[in-house]
This record gives structure tokens, C-alpha cells and sequence, in this order.
């Protein structure tokens, strides 16, 4: 297999290492998302995969002579983050009054 | 090291996906932030480990986990329909998407000559590198985040309050 080569590479943290990592942190985060209910455990699962995001680019902002405009766009992510996590708690709380639970399944309809 | 931060990561990350309690799956993520944050000081990037601390465990965590006892749902609700080929549907794309990139991220060569090209150790980033580069390059797009955060704010006080 063309890749084995790489495997040592990644335990001792190159740059594979570091998207391995991304990649399965999105796809945890993308996990749950898809498989819980609870809509305060799929808000964490975007958090989730907003940090992979972030591991994956100062990862390659680092490998390329550390790249200060990665750290802008770092900053860009966070406030993004803060944001959506300010509305979507908000709107959390905003459903929990109307239908009383904070299951997705039960937020299905618009009407009351 | 690496391999430590790596497995906290993702043994933390893991650990919400799979927790019942929604408290204790909050507090996995924790634990997964905190390997991020371990993982930037060995990119050589103590600025955005220090962030990533703050911000996440710090301010979003702390959200999260204040809005969860406020509302008391520590346990997931009962299901209205278990919903089996859906669940199955998505455990297989996910595992698809994560062998499929994985096994991209490993073959290509691209990538490979990045990481030997690369593979000398930077200077630590700096809060001055990152201020100049944010203030010279980036102003619009500083200024344009702060916009959005104040609308944020406002738009998360009009959802929660009953009658403005």
C-alpha cells in the first residue's frame, strides 16, 4: 500500500499527522451532528468541527515557515464560533420555551 | 507528545459522541479543547493555543454547560422513532468521508514534499506578527467581525427576552 510509508511520519507529528487528526475530529464532530438529538449535543458536534478546521490551517500555516495570515483567519473563525454559539443557544432556549424539550426530532414543524 | 495531544483530542471528542449525560459530554469536550490547545504549542503557535483556551473552554464551554443546567436536560429525551436506516446511512458516510480523506491525506505527494520542505521549526508566533499582519492586511475583515459579533449580541438578547 502506498501510504504505509507514511505511518511513522504521523506518530512522530508531521504534517500527515496533524490532517489525520483534523480529518477524524471532523468526522466525530460530523458524528454527532448526524446521530444525536439533543440539539445541545449536535451544537458542540459544530464546534467540533469548527476546531478541526483550525487544527488543519495553523497546521499548514506552520509547515510553511509560520504564516502569520493563518492567525488571522484563526481570529475570523473564533468570532464566527462565539457568534453561533450566542444565536444557537439563544434559539435553544427560545424552543425550549414554546415546545419545552431540546430534542431536533420534536422541533419538526413550524406551526405551534 | 504529539501522539499524547493527538489521543486526548480524539479520545475526548469520542467521549461526547458516545456520552449519555449531557453535562459529562460537555466536559469530554473540554478535554478535547484542551488537546487543540496542546497540539498549537507544538505547531510552535502559543498565541492561539492561549485563544483557543479562553475562548473555547473558557467563554463557548461555559455557555454551553450554563445553558444545559438552566434548562435542566441532562439526559437525552426518549425517541419519538428510532429512525435505523437513517442512523445507518450516516455512520457509513461518515466512515467513508473519514477512511476516504484519510487514505487522500496519507497517499499524496503533494503534501508529502510540504512536510519535508516545512520540517524545520519556525519562530514561535507572536502576538506582534499576528497584530501587524491583522491591522496592515486584514482591517476590513476586523472591522466586519466586530460588526457581526455586535449583531450576534443583539440578535441573541431579542430571541431570549419575552417582550422587548
Amino acid at each position: 500500500m502506498s501510504g504505509m510509508d507514511a505511518v511513522p511520519q504521523i506518530l512522530s507529528g508531521g504534517l500527515q499527522g496533524y490532517l489525520v487528526v483534523a480529518l477524524l475530529l471532523f468526522a466525530i464532530g460530523l458524528a454527532a451532528v448526524l446521530l444525536r438529538r439533543t440539539l445541545l449535543m449536535q451544537f458542540m458536534g459544530v464546534e467540533l468541527m469548527l476546531n478541526a478546521a483550525n487544527v488543519a490551517l495553523l497546521a499548514f500555516a506552520r509547515f510553511r515557515g509560520g504564516d502569520s495570515q493563518a492567525m488571522v483567519f484563526y481570529l475570523f473563525i473564533i468570532a464566527v464560533a462565539a457568534c453561533e454559539a450566542a444565536v444557537g443557544l439563544a434559539l435553544v432556549i427560545g424552543l425550549f420555551r414554546h415546545r419545552d424539550t431540546t430534542d431536533s426530532d420534536r422541533a419538526a414543524s413550524l406551526k405551534q | 507528545m504529539f501522539i499524547t495531544f493527538a489521543l486526548i483530542t480524539l479520545l475526548g471528542a469520542l467521549g461526547m459522541l458516545l456520552q449519555k449525560n449531557v453535562i459529562v459530554a460537555g466536559l469530554f469536550m473540554v478535554a478535547a479543547f484542551f488537546g487543540v490547545a496542546g497540539l498549537f504549542v507544538l505547531l510552535a503557535n502559543p498565541v492561539a493555543a492561549a485563544l483557543q483556551i479562553i475562548v473555547y473552554t473558557g467563554a463557548i464551554m461555559v455557555l454551553v454547560l450554563f445553558v444545559i443546567m438552566m434548562l435542566n436536560s441532562h439526559e437525552e429525551e426518549k425517541a419519538q422513532s428510532s429512525r435505523p436506516v437513517q442512523r445507518w446511512v450516516s455512520v457509513a458516510l461518515v466512515a467513508a468521508l473519514a477512511f476516504g480523506a484519510v487514505k487522500l491525506v496519507l497517499a499524496s505527494p503533494g503534501l508529502k514534499a510540504l512536510a519535508q520542505s516545512g520540517a524545520a521549526t519556525p519562530e514561535a508566533m507572536t502576538l506582534q506578527k499576528v497584530g501587524v499582519t491583522l491591522f496592515a492586511d486584514h482591517l476590513l475583515g476586523f472591522e466586519v467581525a466586530g460588526l457581526l459579533l455586535l449583531a450576534a449580541m443583539i440578535g441573541a438578547v431579542a430571541l431570549t427576552k419575552r417582550n422587548l
